[in-house]
């Protein structure tokens, strides 16, 4: 009778624990493939994606001769990351993943990433290696014509996408997500462990 | 060098058309506010953004700036479309009577590329902007892109 009485509740708390699971942001669990890469780091060592396991992971695909939306979208998280506290700061980092290798050196990304705090790192590679990541989060980049100095324009996909500590994808960032949305689901997944 | 004769030269004759009463908006029609220079140490350019106000009668535009501080300068936009961030170079921008125009981010930006000597958060860079082929000096502030 007891255990009777029991189940509708296991049921419910059940369900509930579902809805908390919901993201606020876009949920990925279903549809993109956990985090691998065979990148270079801001020393010019080989980066494996098994290398950043253990927080919770950001990844955006982005280049540092862009003046307005990568530094603007990583100056995002900084501060989303300001709103985390200490502990749960230390279990989350974000990667910046060059599309613009022939520029970005692993000294500029660097030295680029610094600037935003120490939970940012940028990555880099050769084009294949890129490509190879690109492809398998069906994201796409190309570039512009040189101008008379040089300087050429890379167009790329907005989107952050967020792993979880294992590497296991969870949710993806757009700009017109809120702030609160993705402090939100980014303290879910850290949660998570 | 050249870039210093060509600024000389072209701040002499916007001069003259002033003088010669030749020229369409006058400077005293225009105000320009909150602009900020978004930095960040290294090499990597640098993004203007600030408001500017028509108070004149008549339409002004705006078709270029340029910075002693920085090799080229380049108006630029930035957008998005499925999930693709773009920027692409404008060539000019006209502003209305009344009218205010905003570079912002993530919009219309000032694209500052080749920095000639080393800027940090604070730090005062003069801009001129080039309305209707005259000059109209204006003062960045150098910020980090963290602050916008």
């Amino acid at each position: 009778m007891m255990k009777r009485m029991l189940w509708p509740l296991v049921a419910a708390a059940l369900l509930a624990g579902c809805a908390d699971e919901e993201f606020r942001t876009t949920d990925i669990e279903e549809i993109m493939p956990p985090l691998e890469f065979a990148l270079t780091d801001g020393d010019g060592e080989p980066a494996r994606a098994e290398d950043y396991r253990g927080k919770t992971t950001l990844v955006y695909f982005g280049y540092t001769q862009c003046p307005d939306v990568c530094p603007l979208t990583l100056a995002r998280f900084a501060s989303i990351f300001n709103e985390l506290s200490e502990a749960e700061r230390d279990d989350v980092q974000m990667l910046l993943i060059s599309v613009d290798p022939e520029r970005d050196t692993p000294e500029v990304l660097k030295r680029y990433t610094g600037a935003f705090g120490p939970a940012f790192t940028g990555l880099t590679g050769d084009k294949e290696e890129i490509d190879a990541l690109t492809n398998r989060y069906r994201i796409a980049y190309s570039f512009e014509e040189p101008n008379e100095r040089g300087d050429y324009i890379v167009n790329h996909s907005s989107a952050v996408f967020a792993f979880n500590a294992e590497g296991q994808p969870r949710f993806l960032v757009r700009d017109p997500h809120s702030d609160q949305d993705v402090l939100a689901d980014l303290r879910q997944v850290i949660e998570e462990g | 060098m050249r870039k210093a004769f060509d600024y000389a030269r072209r701040t002499a004759l916007a001069g003259a058309f002033v003088l010669a009463g030749a020229a369409g908006a006058q400077a005293s029609d225009l105000r320009v506010a909150n602009a900020r220079l978004s930095l960040l140490p290294g090499a990597t350019p640098g993004a203007g953004y600030f408001d500017i106000v028509n108070e004149g009668a008549s339409p002004i535009t705006l078709t270029g700036a340029e910075s002693e501080a920085f090799e080229a300068v380049e108006m630029h936009e930035s957008s998005e479309h499925d999930g693709m961030a773009h920027m692409h170079g404008v060539d000019s921008i006209e502003i209305g009577p009344g009218e205010t125009f905003s570079f912002a981010p993530r919009g219309h930006h000032l694209m500052f590329m080749g920095r000639l000597a080393p800027l940090a958060e604070g730090d005062e860079v003069e801009v001129t902007l080039d309305i209707d082929g005259e000059p109209l000096p204006v003062t960045f502030e150098v910020v980090s892109p963290v602050s916008l």
